[in-house]
C-alpha cells in the first residue's frame, strides 16, 4: 500500500480502444481481483484517480504469478481519464495508489473454478488463472477484437471459452448461458464485469447451490475506504446497524454474492 | 524587532486558536480523513497541525443510498449522507488509536435536533485527546420541517449555544456557504459564544445524466468540494475577516501551499485539507512543508500572514 511515481515502460494498443499499461514497480506483490488507482495527469480536470484492476505482474525472480517488478494495466477509453492515460508515453510518471481491496478468496479444496469476466471483467482472471494453474474462464467479449484478449490465456493452464452476443466468435449469447451449461455442483464461480451479468451469474449460482464471487465496480474517490463515496448496500439489513452498506473500496471489490442487495444494486 | 525571535521554522508555523496552540495552521477536513489511523500507511500524522474526524452523531448512521459521488470540472459532488461510527464507538474504538500521535485531534460533530447536538458534544466533554469541538451546522433540522441550522441565524445561534452549555471544549462552528450574507453567520455563531469558525463546507450542487434524464446522485443534489469551490471560500473567508472577532479556519479547495497562503492572507488563522486527501493522502502534510517554505523564504511567520492582505 502506497502512493507513488510509477515509470511507465509500454502503454500499448491491446485491442481497439483498449490498452496495456506496464509500470515499473519495485517488489510488486498483488493478489488476483486486486486493483490500483491511478492519477492520470497533475493536472486538475479530471481530478480524481481513476481505479483499475491488476492484470498481470512480471518480471520477477521465480515462477510466482502474484510477484515481480512489473505491473500490468488493461485497460478500456471511454471517457476523459482513460483517454488521456491512452496519450501518456514511455518513460513518463503516472502517480499510483495501491494494490488495493481484498482480491478473491482462496477456492475450497474439492471447488472446481469458474470464472466470468464480461468484457474488461476479464482483467481480474489472468493472473487468477496463473495462480490457480487449471480453471475455466467464461469469457463474454462485446466482439472479435476484445475477444483476442483470450490469447493472452494461452500461457496458463486454463480452459476458456468464449461468448459473443453476435456471434462471431465462440458461442453465440451470454457468457451466463455459458455458465449453466458449464456449472456442477463442485464449482465455485468467480465473476467481473457488467452488473447484469454478475446478478445473472449470481442467480446461475444459487440455482446450481454453489458459492459466488463477484467483483463491483462504483464510482470512487479515495480508494481507501474514508470518503464512503462507494457504497454498496448490504443484504444482512439490521444485523449490525453499521453494516448496512459496504465499501467496494476497502470492504471489496470482491464480494460474496450473497451478501449483496441487488434489488438496490 | 532587530533582535531573531524566529530562528527556526518552528516558531514560524504555530498559530493559537481558542487558546489552543498547533504546531502549524495546517487541518485535515473532516470527512475526507476518516478517523486518522486510515491514513498512517501513507502520510505523517504527527506532522499536521490537528485532523479533524468525520462527523459523529449520537447513534451511528448508514448514510445515504448509491451513488454517492460523483467528478465534476475540477471537483466533486458528494451526497454520503453524514455516515458514521458514532460518537460512542468514536470514543472507544477509534480515540485511542489517535492518541498515540502528539496531533491534536478535533471532533466534528452534528445533529438533526438540538438535543442531539447537546448530548453529542456532553459525550465528547472532557474526554482524552479531544482538544475541541468544530460543529456542523450544515445539517437539516428534523423538528423543523428538514430547515438548515446553518442558513438561519438564529437557529445557527442557538445550536452554539446548546453546545456550549455542554461542554467546556473550545467549540468551532463550521459554516455553511449556502447563504447570502456570511457576515450575518459569523456574528450570530459569535455572539452564541463560538470561539471560531471554519468557512467553508461544500457548496450545493446538482449533476443531471442527460442520457438517462436523471440526477447523477441518488439524493439528486449534493455537496461540492475540491478545487472549484476554492475562490468562492477565499471570498467568504475575506469577508468574514471584517467582522469576526475569533480566529478563521479556511477550507475549500486547498489542493497545495499557495492555495491555503491564499485562505491565510484574505484572513484565516489556520486551514483544513479536503478533497485533495483524496487524489494525495499526503497532501495535508506536504501544504505543511510548502507553508513552512514560504514564511522562511519571506522571513516572516504565519500568525504575521493572517489577514495580511493589501487592497
Ligand atoms: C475496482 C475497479 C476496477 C476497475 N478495473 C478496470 C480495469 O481493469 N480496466 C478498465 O478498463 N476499467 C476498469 N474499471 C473502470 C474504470 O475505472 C473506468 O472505466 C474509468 O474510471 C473511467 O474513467 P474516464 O475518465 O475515462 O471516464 P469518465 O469520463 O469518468 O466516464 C465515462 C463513462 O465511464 C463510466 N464510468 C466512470 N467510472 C466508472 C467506473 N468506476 N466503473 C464503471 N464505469 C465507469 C461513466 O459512467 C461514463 O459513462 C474499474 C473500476 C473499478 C471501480
Ligand atoms: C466526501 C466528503 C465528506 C464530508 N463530510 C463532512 C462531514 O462529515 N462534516 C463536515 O463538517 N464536513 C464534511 N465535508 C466537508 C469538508 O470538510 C470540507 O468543508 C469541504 O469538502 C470543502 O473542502 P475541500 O474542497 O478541501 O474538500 C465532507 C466533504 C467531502 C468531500
Ligand atoms: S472510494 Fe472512498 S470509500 Fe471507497
Amino acid at each position: 500500500m502506497e502512493s507513488k511515481d510509477r515509470k511507465i515502460l509500454f502503454n500499448e494498443v491491446a485491442a481497439p480502444g483498449c490498452f496495456r499499461l506496464g509500470l515499473e514497480w519495485r517488489s510488486a506483490e498483488v493478489t488476483p481481483g486486486q486493483f490500483v488507482m491511478v492519477r492520470v495527469s497533475d493536472g486538475l480536470d479530471p481530478l480524481l484517480r481513476r481505479p483499475f484492476g491488476v492484470y498481470g505482474v512480471h518480471g520477477g525472480r521465480g515462477k510466482n504469478p502474484l510477484k515481480g517488478n512489473v505491473v500490468e494495466l488493461l485497460y478500456k477509453v471511454v471517457g476523459k481519464g482513460t483517454r488521456i492515460l491512452s496519450a501518456r508515453e514511455r518513460n513518463e510518471s503516472v502517480n499510483v495508489l495501491g494494490p488495493l481491496g481484498n482480491g478473491f478468496p482462496e477456492a475450497g479444496k474439492d471447488e472446481k473454478v469458474i470464472m466470468v469476466g464480461g468484457g474488461m471483467g476479464i482483467v481480474p482472471f489472468l493472473m487468477l488463472a496463473k495462480k490457480l494453474g487449471d480453471g475455466l474462464l467464461l469469457y463474454g467479449a462485446r466482439g472479435k477484437s476484445e475477444a483476442a484478449l483470450a490469447k493472452d490465456f494461452k500461457g496458463t493452464a486454463c480452459r476458456v471459452k468464449v461468448s459473443t452476443v453476435d456471434g462471431s466468435v465462440g458461442a453465440k449469447g451470454l457468457v451466463t448461458e455459458l455458465l449453466e451449461r458449464e456449472i456442477t455442483k463442485d464449482s465455485v464461480v468467480y465473476a467481473c464485469g457488467p452488473v447484469g451479468m454478475l446478478k445473472a451469474a449470481t442467480k446461475v449460482a444459487a440455482a446450481a447451490g454453489v458459492r459466488c464471487h463477484v467483483s463491483l465496480e462504483r464510482s470512487m474517490a479515495c480508494g481507501i475506504g474514508v470518503c464512503l463515496g462507494c457504497a454498496v448496500r448490504a443484504k444482512t439489513h439490521g444485523e449490525r446497524e453499521n453494516r448496512n452498506y459496504m465499501m467496494v473500496c476497502s470492504e471489496g471489490p470482491v464480494f460474496d454474492s450473497e451478501d449483496i442487495d441487488w434489488e438496490l444494486l | 524587532m532587530g533582535t531573531t525571535v524566529e530562528k527556526n521554522t518552528g516558531e514560524r508555523l504555530p498559530v493559537e486558536i481558542a487558546g489552543i496552540r498547533f504546531q502549524n495552521p495546517v487541518m485535515t477536513a473532516s470527512g475526507t480523513f476518516g478517523y486518522g489511523s486510515e491514513f498512517a500507511p501513507y502520510t505523517d500524522l504527527n506532522r499536521l497541525g490537528a485532523v479533524v474526524v468525520k462527523g459523529l452523531s449520537l447513534k451511528p448512521r448508514q448514510g445515504n443510498p448509491g451513488p454517492r459521488i460523483v467528478e465534476t470540472p475540477c471537483g466533486m459532488l458528494n451526497a454520503i449522507g453524514l455516515q458514521n461510527v458514532g460518537v460512542e464507538a468514536f470514543i472507544k474504538e477509534k480515540l485511542p488509536y489517535l492518541r498515540k500521535y502528539s496531533t491534536r485531534v478535533i471532533a466534528n460533530i452534528f445533529g438533526e435536533t438540538m438535543e442531539d447536538y447537546s448530548e453529542v458534544a456532553r459525550m465528547l466533554d472532557g474526554v482524552e485527546g479531544v482538544a475541541a469541538l468544530e460543529v456542523n451546522i450544515s445539517c437539516p433540522n428534523v423538528k423543523k420541517g428538514g430547515i438548515v441550522f446553518g442558513t438561519d441565524p438564529f437557529e445557527a445561534a442557538k445550536v452554539v449555544m446548546a453546545v456550549k452549555k455542554s461542554t467546556r471544549l473550545p467549540v468551532i462552528t463550521k459554516l455553511s456557504p449556502n447563504v447570502t450574507d456570511i457576515k450575518v453567520m459569523v456574528r450570530a455563531v459569535e455572539d452564541a459564544g463560538s470561539d471560531a469558525v471554519s468557512i467553508i463546507n461544500t457548496l450545493t450542487g446538482m449533476v443531471v445524466d442527460v442520457e438517462k434524464r436523471r440526477p447523477a446522485l441518488a439524493t439528486v443534489t449534493g455537496g461540492l468540494s475540491g478545487p472549484a469551490i476554492r475562490p468562492v471560500a477565499v471570498r467568504m473567508v475575506w469577508e468574514a475577516r471584517k467582522v469576526a472577532r475569533t480566529p478563521i479556519i479556511g477550507v475549500g479547495g486547498i489542493m497545495e501551499a499557495k492555495d491555503a497562503l491564499e485562505f491565510i492572507i484574505a484572513g484565516a488563522t489556520a486551514v483544513q485539507v479536503g478533497t485533495a486527501s483524496f487524489i494525495d493522502p499526503n497532501a495535508a502534510v506536504k501544504v505543511a512543508e510548502g507553508i513552512a517554505e514560504y514564511v522562511e523564504r519571506h522571513g516572516t511567520t504565519v500568525s504575521k500572514l493572517v489577514g495580511s492582505l493589501e487592497v
